[in-house]
């Protein structure tokens, strides 16, 4: 039996740490420690809720936005306060482009090279890999001249012997076995995500008026001004840029991310067999369609042990089950306290003791729904969705099933889904239907400005006596959602319940693993030196453990390590 | 460029008559420029980057070819931000064995030769490698510059270290310096814009008033 700490899990956010039990090539037993504490809702407390965005989303560095709105939605549901359509599309219309980037940043710049061995890319042949691309897809950045190019740079990445980010990838492992001109295609596309992602942020940035950590939001709508006869304000001209904006990064999300995310699939079909871990799924709605928020363009619901016919659709954000269901337990967590706690009555004290095994070992609390671990994330939205028959999800997973079969014969079926290469190719799913949905939100709120609604803004009236609310958001990671309590028109307390909590949840009270911890058992590890395999499971699930701190080092020390006990 | 003649660089008084001009008659000035604050406003000299670069903005004043942003701790999604740029100056707290509140100034060279082995660094995933992917794909900036500060103390909420306020003051000058040298028009305002700190303690009762107090009495 050997152990594996990997500390900290590298191309993710943050801070992680995961420990494995290897023995006979495959893992035993699993923890999922975060390294960092991060009590930031404690300065929450005692704030005006109107202002309680702007901290929030300095929550984490990377999910600003979703931290933002799930704040002001949570103010909102504490009210009762509705806002107006076109601030419902306006704030849809940022998260579509917020997730859309953190979709393609995860695939290409945070996980890929877990499966593409770059180190092969001389030995491809770019008519080939040309022609093999241009089977799939009619993506215009597939050409011959385009590969050969890339071909060039890495060639001259490689012939420098500086390989500078690129000198620690596992190159050569047994487990990567694309051939060289797939991986010149996807490496090919690794770099060209990077004008795509700059395109997503114009649209938060002109919707936002500044990116990252947006300007608009309010406690009742947004604060952008729509006149169609202004310069300075929301006008067609400025509709136009971005629909631009989405026309241009539509045939990328569809042409080359999903293709290259059902390609990956079709090579490594053995990944859905591996990392299925905890079967229960929980999603939210999410992009609203009308002012009341009663109709959402991506469904919720709840599944758990894995059977798909069991789902239960959440019709919206007024959801009771929700509410009663969730609670954080922190036995296992360094936090003062045993047993599980109601978000609204939670507490954040910090009682550091060292990693224990048995005991305490991780900053993350572990939340539980109905006592029960959850997995979020894509997956759960594609599961949830393709389960109570959504018809824009089915068309995507369908759209990606037959891509997998036509490439290499593999009948993939939604169950498979549940599994490392789920989470993968759900993501890309998400974001084909995002990018549908981009459009749709756009002419929503267009149509909805040229009918002369121009109002933007409810202002909110506060009580004197307590409330609480709480304020859902399917972010790219997955359920977040934020509890309030107010009282006397400030928190008394805050809770931020986040999709890396579910996934990278400690063991419970019963001694319940969460989703990361459950599955990695079973997992291979080829070479305990070189843990790929357990990365890629990790990295399936897009870990964000909370920016918290951000200090740049320069003085060239080594602070990660693979440890083989 | 090297180290040395970055410092050297930095390390000189401003004088437009000698260092600027001669500059312009070897290279053109960058036409895109971007100012970037890095760090966390929450967790105390960890919003150096956000201060100084919230300072330089309310203190100088720019064409409409420099942006000044604050981008907290992006990740890798600084890349956008860098993406055809031809000048880029980041404010960011840095480790060095250096004493809190002094400030270093490095150049992209420092961060390649040092960080051979950035992708295993708990604390940036994103500075070096969204140059390195912005390299490979043509579009990375044509000079990068950082200027650090040494942090006191990065603890949640502790608002920023008297060392380190005053420190962002130099900082805000040595960015217009770095603009000046490089002949992108930039001036000391007549007087000052006042600052948005909305993250520090009391800084609608007080504002920034009570942090010069504070930093004179230092």
């Amino acid at each position: 039996m050997a152990r594996i700490t990997i500390d900290p899990i590298t191309r993710i956010e943050g801070h992680l740490r995961i420990d494995v039990e290897v023995d006979d090539g495959s893992v035993q037993k699993a923890w999922a420690s975060c390294t960092m504490w991060r009590g930031i809702e404690n300065i929450l407390k005692n704030r005006d809720p109107r202002e309680g965005w702007v901290f929030a989303q300095r929550f984490c560095g990377v999910c600003t936005t979703v931290h933002a709105m799930a704040s002001v939605r949570a103010v909102e549901d504490a009210l009762k306060l509705e806002i107006p359509a076109n601030a419902q599309y306006i704030r849809n219309l940022i998260l579509i482009g917020h997730a859309l980037h953190d979709h393609i940043v995860h695939f290409y710049h945070l996980s890929a090279l877990d499966w593409v061995d770059i180190t092969t890319i001389p030995r491809a042949d770019p008519a080939r890999a040309a022609s093999i691309a241009d089977g799939v897809s009619n993506w215009p950045g597939n050409s011959r001249g385009e590969l050969e190019a890339v071909q060039n740079k890495v060639n001259g990445l490689l012939g420098s012997g500086q390989l500078g980010i690129f000198s620690n990838g596992y190159w050569g492992h047994p487990a990567m076995r694309l051939s060289p001109e797939m991986n010149l295609i996807l490496f090919a596309h690794y770099l060209q995500a990077l004008e795509f992602q700059r395109k997503a942020c114009q649209v938060v940035g002109i919707l936002g008026g500044k990116t990252p950590h947006i300007q608009n939001l309010a406690v009742g709508g947004v604060m952008n001004a729509i006149n169609l006869n202004s310069l300075a304000t929301m006008n067609m001209d400025r509709l136009g840029t971005l629909q631009s904006l989405f026309q241009e990064m539509i045939p990328f999300v569809q042409q080359a991310y999903f293709v290259d995310a059902c390609l990956l699939a079709a090579s490594y079909p053995e990944w859905f067999r591996y990392g299925r871990g905890v079967a229960n799924y929980l999603a939210v709605s999410d992009l609203p369609v009308d002012a009341k928020a009663t109709k959402f363009d991506l469904p919720g619901g709840v599944i758990m042990n894995g059977n798909l016919g069991s789902v239960r659709t959440i019709q919206d954000w007024h959801d009771q089950p929700i509410r009663a269901a969730v609670a954080e337990d922190l036995t296992h967590a360094w936090y003062s306290g045993d047993g599980a706690q109601q978000p609204w009555k939670g507490t954040t004290d910090p009682n550091y003791t060292n990693f224990q095994d048995g005991g305490k070992y991780t900053w993350v609390k572990a939340p539980r729904y109905d006592g029960q671990p959850m997995q979020v994330g894509p997956l759960s939205n594609v599961l949830v969705g393709y389960a109570s028959g959504h018809p824009l999800t089915r068309k995507w997973t369908d759209a990606a099933f037959s891509q997998i079969s036509s490439v290499n014969g593999v009948k993939v079926t939604p169950d498979a889904l549940q599994s490392t290469m789920g989470r993968y190719l759900a993501r890309a799913i998400r974001s084909a239907m995002l990018s549908d949905l981009a459009l749709q939100h756009w002419q929503l709120l267009t149509d909805n400005i040229l009918k002369g609604d121009e109002t933007t803004y409810n202002p909110p009236q506060f009580p004197q006596h307590e409330i609480v609310g709480v304020g859902m958001h399917e972010a790219p990671r997955g359920t977040l959602s934020h509890w309030v309590v107010i009282n006397k028109g400030v928190f008394s307390n805050y809770q931020a319940v986040v999709p890396t909590t579910w996934n990278a949840s400690p063991r419970d009270q019963k001694g319940i693993p969460g989703p990361y911890e459950s599955s990695l058992l079973a997992n291979p590890v080829a070479d305990p030196v070189k843990p790929l395999e357990v990365l890629r499971t990790v990295h399936s699930f897009d870990p964000c453990m909370a920016c918290a701190c951000h200090t740049l080092d320069v003085s060239g020390h080594e602070i990660a390590q693979v440890k083989v006990l | 460029m090297n180290t040395n003649s970055a410092l050297s660089r930095l390390q000189k008084n401003f004088n437009p008559e000698s260092q600027g001009l001669q500059q312009q008659t070897m290279l053109p000035p960058p036409k895109h420029v971007r100012v970037i604050g890095l760090g966390n406003v929450l967790m105390g000299d960890d919003g150096f980057g956000p201060l100084t670069v919230e300072r330089f903005r309310c203190e100088y004043e720019f064409g409409p070819n420099v942006e000044v942003t604050d981008l907290g701790t992006p990740g890798l999604d600084l890349a956008p931000y860098l993406y055809g740029t031809d000048l880029i100056v980041i404010a960011d707290a840095v480790h060095s064995l250096e004493k809190p509140g002094v400030l270093c100034i490095y150049c992209e060279d420092d961060l390649l030769t040092h960080h051979a082995q950035l992708r295993l660094t708990a604390h940036d995933p994103g500075l070096a490698e969204s140059l390195a992917h912005l390299r490979l794909a043509g579009k990375s900036p044509s000079e990068l510059l950082i200027v650090g500060v040494v942090p006191e103390c990065c603890d949640f909420g502790k608002g920023i270290s008297p060392f380190v306020f005053h420190a962002s003051s130099m900082a805000a000058e040595k960015i217009a310096g770095v603009l000046v040298e490089r002949s992108v028009s930039c001036f000391r305002r007549q007087a000052a814009l006042s600052p948005n700190l909305w993250w520090l303690p009391n800084h609608r009762t007080t504002g920034i008033a009570t942090w010069f107090t504070t930093e004179s009495a230092s």
